[in-house]
């Protein structure tokens, strides 16, 4: 029996396009299931944080499409009570091809805030299509934002890209962090480095439009090998942190940051300067999720001690 | 006389100072972990592949942007390769090599009107005059093809860690030579990818030498600059 055609509805926003991405061309079939950007398959974020009239910084815009969810925004960093802090949650499980994500943050003058996920954000196995994530992240004169989300796991045969744009302005500072493992490390015999395609862009730019720098990697283990010495090597996690700061901060924490190899443990961490002043990149290398967020959180730590005077507080012993 | 000119410009004596860099090679051999000829090519082929989607993109952007008499274009995409390079490191080794190269080019091509302009621009620095965009304008105005162009940068990235090898890891010259033959063979697959690349498309995944550059720039191990 032929299956019936359903109407393809569409929400009232934009959906995003990543088809014209060279890595992305093997990858553009039309899903079996739901059509790309589909109710329910094109979440959409807009957050908006200002300082009220008392001072205080608060959640202002929140606007959202399911299967993303963000609720009220909390105050629980123990060391910046201050601080409103959110939960980026999805609804619909782990991202499938034809998802098409967008989520913009805006931090107006002087306000702060810390935004998470909350659990790992899990990449299916895809068949067809691709799920694409754009992200716009803007920070005005003094404003404070620490991104710092539960890892990215990707499934064997999943295709995923983003493209994450960052407007700053010279006196604020963003911290902004990802974490990707190389699979499902413990399903079954091991799945790792088995995904077809990651495609992650990252590139800072100030309110005038000057571009900053420019990060741009393609994992594509089938194509370039993953395990040679200089890429991941006997490694299973990535983390890669950008933080865009004044250079007084920069320099500061620098300073305060280590680069190592530490073959016990087996893990490694290495820091630079972005060009153009933007600030630093730091990354990590390791072999459990564990302790490669916990390296993360020490050096948002040292960000936040030289910005804002402050630690960060313990982890949850439930994350 | 374009095979001589191909040779003189990709020879390891051409004096751009390649010499003085190792591509984060000096720390990977002093942790131990590039320590003999299988390991070495790993790493190799890492730093070639890299090569090969970020710099060698540009030198062929820089190219063609020659052979349209598009001078703005050549500084674009010189500021592009800058945007893309996150460590102090690569990006003073990129603009050393490339200021000597065009002081080179301004006497070997003494008639070109755009390598002097180009020379000019590094020394006002309006444009920052990286080694892979002056190796496409030089490449340009020689009358050499892309193919030539491409593989004389593949050789030449190839050709400074196996350099640096010799001096700082426990190989022979018979095995950097097998490294080196053995590497040549990918240089026409990465070419017919690299050629459809514009810089927006320039990638590169080489975490564990991004760490090990981290740690050459904060440490005092100084046999070469990076």
């Amino acid at each position: 029996m032929p299956i019936p055609k359903f109407p393809e509805l569409t929400t009232d926003i934009a959906i995003e396009s990543f088809d014209s991405a060279k890595e992305m061309k093997p990858y553009l079939t039309r899903p079996r299931a739901m059509h790309v950007g589909a109710p329910g398959k094109h979440g959409y974020l807009n957050l908006g944080f200002e300082l009220d009239r008392e001072g205080k910084s608060i959640l202002r815009e929140l606007d959202r499409r399911a299967p993303l969810i963000v609720q009220q925004e909390l105050y629980f960093d123990q060391s910046m009570p201050e601080m409103p802090c959110v939960y980026i949650l999805s609804s619909g499980g782990p991202n499938i091809d034809g998802d098409r994500f967008r989520q913009n943050i805006t931090v107006k003058k002087n306000a702060i805030a810390f935004v998470s996920t909350g659990a790992a954000t899990k990449l299916s196995t895809m068949y067809d299509n691709y799920s694409g994530l754009r992200q716009n992240i803007v920070l005005e004169e003094g404003a404070y934002l620490e991104f710092l989300p539960e890892p990215v796991i990707p499934c064997a045969h999943t295709r995923f890209i983003s493209d994450t744009r960052m407007c700053v302005h010279p006196t604020a500072t963003v911290f902004y962090s990802e974490i990707y493992m190389g699979g499902r490390k413990y399903y079954k015999d091991g799945e790792l480095f088995q995904f077809d395609i990651l495609s992650v862009c990252t590139h800072g730019e100030r309110p005038d439009g000057e571009q900053l720098f420019r990060e741009k990697f393609i994992i594509d283990p089938r194509r370039s090998p993953i395990r040679d010495v200089g890429v991941m090597h006997g490694y299973d996690i990535f983390a890669n942190v950008v933080v865009m700061t004044p250079p007084d901060k920069a320099a500061e924490i620098y300073q305060a940051t280590t680069a190592f190899i530490d073959r016990k443990h087996k893990i490694a961490a290495g820091i630079s300067h972005l060009p153009n002043g933007a600030g630093l990149l730091f990354k990590v290398l390791g072999m459990e999720t564990g302790p490669v967020k916990k390296t993360v959180r020490e050096f948002c730590s040292k960000v936040r001690m030289a910005v804002k005077g402050k630690p960060l507080p313990d982890e949850f012993p439930w994350r | 006389m374009n095979l001589m000119y191909l040779l003189q410009m990709t020879d390891s004596t051409f004096p751009v100072g390649a010499f003085s860099f190792s591509n984060g090679l000096e720390t990977a051999a002093h942790e131990g972990i590039v320590h003999d000829a299988a390991t070495l090519e790993q790493y190799t082929r890492s730093v070639a592949l890299q090569g090969a989607f970020s710099d060698g993109v540009a030198a062929l952007i820089a190219y063609r942007a020659v052979k349209n008499g598009d001078i703005d274009a050549v500084r674009e995409i010189d500021r592009q390769l800058i945007l893309f390079k996150m460590n102090d490191e690569a990006r003073m080794m990129l603009q050393r090599m490339g200021k000597k190269m065009a002081e080179l080019a301004v006497r070997l091509f003494p008639d070109s009107d755009i390598v002097a302009r180009w020379l000019e621009d590094i020394k006002a620095e309006t444009t920052p005059g990286t080694f892979p965009v002056a190796q496409g304008v030089v490449f340009a105005v020689a009358g050499l093809t892309e193919e030539d162009l491409f593989a004389s940068h593949q050789y030449g990235v190839i050709n400074m860690v196996l350099g640096a090898a010799l001096r700082c890891v426990r190989v022979s010259h018979y095995d950097t030579q097998l490294i080196l033959q053995k590497l040549s063979a990918d240089v026409p697959a990465l070419y017919e990818q690299a050629r459809e690349m514009t810089f927006e498309d320039m990638n590169s995944f080489v975490p564990e030498m991004d760490i090990f550059a981290s740690m050459h720039e904060k440490g005092n191990m100084r046999m070469f600059m990076n």
